[in-house]
């Protein structure tokens, strides 16, 4: 009963914050002219209005989900990794080299180029956990940091050794992955694949990790009391470098994803512009760094964007009217935090972990 | 080499520096109060957007600094009321305020100028340049220094005031005190909530200042993101000077200067992305050689006092 009302509880606190940015929202729509009805009717179309959209809302989700549990999983110990955009883009960059360059049948070079994705994109997540715990430079800044280098090294590798000469010179991308390595499509015609059922199982087995696991209950219990977490034994500095790692894995299996499973090559700024890894980050903040509740919110956040998207083809409003409200909901966590925080320092502080 | 390091790159590199400058003291401050201020980034965002849409609305460079100042006012008052009132972690709030400067800024834009990315108007007049007498007849010096934008030599005036009134004044003592230990500040009667609130306020008017001269005085436009990390590198910045405005002038002449180079290096066959990489790699190799020891415990301590 207990552990229903605790998932009720990350469940219904982002519903909250939902509907204050959406009334935020109606007042940015009223500035620009629009009527609030029709435009939250549209928004509502464009992400769930039909299967087909439904589905691109799915699609849209998929990255997002992975980015948030990679984040929720490095926030759970008490790790600010900011750094999901950087390590997606390089994952993405190795996937889809992986899948261009490496001979054998399609399902081995699939198989290979996600886990190249994984481990580059964990490789340079945890270079920053190790920068931490070994010179002590605050992880914070230097994933950020990072992120830039990142975007740079990808840019440049795809604008001369790896462009794709063949077609359009214009664009700063590789050559299209092979048909044999491509994610399967769900449904036909359709843009959601079958990157979206990992995201979901990925999901299931993160939260089933975390709650359930020795490894687990060390990560939640350094995120809740590092001084208690030392005392019983742990090693911060090992605990850091391991789930940066599988952090930053989390992204690189985004990147890799999307190059397998939408874009078909990497596109130099595609994943950047899309926003897929700060969404993540975005998700992981509304759900509280809970796993499950992470998906949710990432689907929501997703929604909020292919809504936004079919809003401004049938209205006059613009989309950025989805940046409004996702940022409004992310003002609105944070002091959610601290309410709930203030909550658990009522009670007495009887549950440590952030659930 | 004298091609590279001729006297516009160190002109460059004053441009350069004011904002990161101006954005890192105003970090400093609230660092010496206790806060962490994430938030820097978006309220460069802030301030470089309403300093371009004050030139737009009056057309007047004065109006445009008031405006950039005022807003991004009201936006680190959002910082204060969250951090300080409502007590919930200062990093959560800055990265919040950087998701909320985006937004805001990118809706704005499409809805004040209908435009998408950027804003651009060749009509537009950026920060008037001054030439000060005497300096500007000096052979080489006078070429750096004069012909400067008015906000770089209010940067480098900030440093000096911001410097004497922290090590000097007795309101700059109780300020540090606030930041140093809040309960002993709080029994010696000092309230230590208005002296949060006060730093957070002056770093609002500082980042304004760094937009503007971001959006008026390097280029006369905005784009989407146009900080592009220069908000964390000051953060950088402000660790590296240990929160004291001379340091923190000294780390961020050095950020200032790897920009300017990384724009020279592009007319050398460099691909760009490997110029526009310097600055970041510059920054971080920076925390290594200069850790803050300290650091750690400031940190500490703005979490402690943040909840």
């Amino acid at each position: 009963m207990d552990r229903l009302t605790d998932t009720l509880k990350a469940l219904i606190q982002p519903l909250l914050a939902i509907v204050v940015g959406l009334i935020i929202g109606a007042i940015a729509i009223l500035i620009v002219g629009g009527d609030i009805v029709e435009t939250y009717t549209e928004l509502w179309r464009g992400a769930f209005g039909s299967f087909y959209f439904t589905m691109n809302t799915f699609a849209r989700a998929t990255p997002i989900i992975l980015v948030g549990l990679g984040v929720a999983l490095a926030f759970r110990a008490g790790f600010f990794n900011m750094g999901s955009e950087g390590q997606m883009v390089l994952g993405a960059l190795s996937a889809a080299l992986t899948a261009l360059y490496i001979p054998g049948p399609g399902f081995v070079k699939m198989i290979a180029a996600i886990l190249a994705g994984m481990i580059a994109a964990g490789l340079w997540s945890a270079l920053a956990g190790w920068l931490d715990s070994r010179f002590g430079m605050n992880l914070l800044i230097t994933t950020l940091l990072l992120n830039y280098i990142a975007t740079l090294f990808t840019g440049y590798m795809v604008t001369y050794p790896f462009k794709d000469r063949t077609g359009s010179a214009l664009q700063a991308q590789t050559e299209m992955i092979d048909s044999s390595v491509m994610f399967t499509k769900l449904f036909k015609g359709m843009t959601v694949h079958s990157g979206f059922i990992i995201a979901i199982v990925l999901t299931i087995l993160l939260h089933l990790y975390i709650k359930y696991t020795s490894k687990g209950y060390e990560i939640r219990m350094m995120g809740g009391n590092p001084l208690f977490a030392s005392y019983g034994g742990v090693n911060r500095g090992k605990l850091m470098v391991l789930s940066m790692f599988a952090s930053g894995a989390f992204a690189g299996l985004a990147g890799a994803s999307e190059v397998l499973g939408t874009s078909y090559r990497f596109l130099d700024g595609s994943l950047v512009s899309a926003n897929f890894a700060w969404s993540g980050i975005m998700a992981t903040l509304l759900a509280n760094s809970h796993p499950i509740g992470t998906a949710v919110t990432s689907v929501l956040l997703a929604a909020l964007q292919t809504g936004g998207m079919g809003m401004e083809r049938n209205t006059d409003v613009p989309s950025e009217i989805s940046s409004i409200i996702q940022a409004v909901l992310i003002l609105f966590i944070s002091a959610r935090i601290t309410i709930s925080f203030i909550k658990r320092k009522k009670a007495g502080a009887k549950d440590g972990s952030a659930t | 080499m004298g091609q590279l390091l001729d006297v516009s790159l160190f002109a460059a590199t004053l441009r350069m520096v004011a904002p990161i400058l101006l954005a890192a003291l105003g970090g400093a401050i609230c660092a010496r109060v206790g806060l962490f201020n994430v938030g820097l980034e978006g309220l460069i965002l802030v301030g470089a957007f309403s300093a371009i849409l004050g030139n737009y609305l009056t057309g007047s460079i004065a109006v445009a600094i008031l405006f950039s100042i005022v807003i991004t006012l009201v936006f680190s008052l959002l910082f204060a009321y969250m951090s300080i009132n409502l007590q919930a972690n200062v990093i959560v709030v800055g990265i919040a305020l950087n998701f909320l400067a985006i937004g805001l800024t990118t809706f704005s834009l499409r809805a004040i100028f209908d435009v998408k990315g950027a804003y651009y108007d060749k009509d537009m007049k950026g920060l008037p340049k001054l030439d000060i007498p005497l300096i500007e007849d000096i052979p080489w010096l006078g070429d750096v220094i004069s012909g400067q934008s008015i906000l770089v030599y209010a940067a480098i005036l900030i440093v000096i005031v911001l410097q004497i009134f922290l090590y000097k004044t007795v309101s700059g003592f109780r300020l540090l005190a606030a930041g140093e230990n809040p309960v002993a500040a709080r029994s010696l009667g000092l309230h230590v909530k208005s002296i949060q609130y006060a730093a957070v306020l002056i770093c609002g008017a500082l980042c304004g200042l760094a937009g503007a001269q971001l959006s008026l005085g390097n280029v006369i436009m905005f784009t989407e993101g146009m900080t592009n990390g220069r908000g964390f590198i000051a953060l950088v910045a402000t660790m590296l000077g240990q929160s004291n405005p001379i340091g923190v002038a000294g780390a961020s002449l050095l950020f200032g200067f790897m920009e300017a180079i990384s724009y020279r290096l592009q007319n050398f066959s460099i691909p760009s992305h490997f110029t526009s990489m310097l600055p970041f790699i510059v920054t971080i190799v920076a925390m290594i050689f200069f850790r803050n020891s300290g650091y750690k415990d400031e940190a500490k301590k703005s979490s402690g006092s943040s909840r």
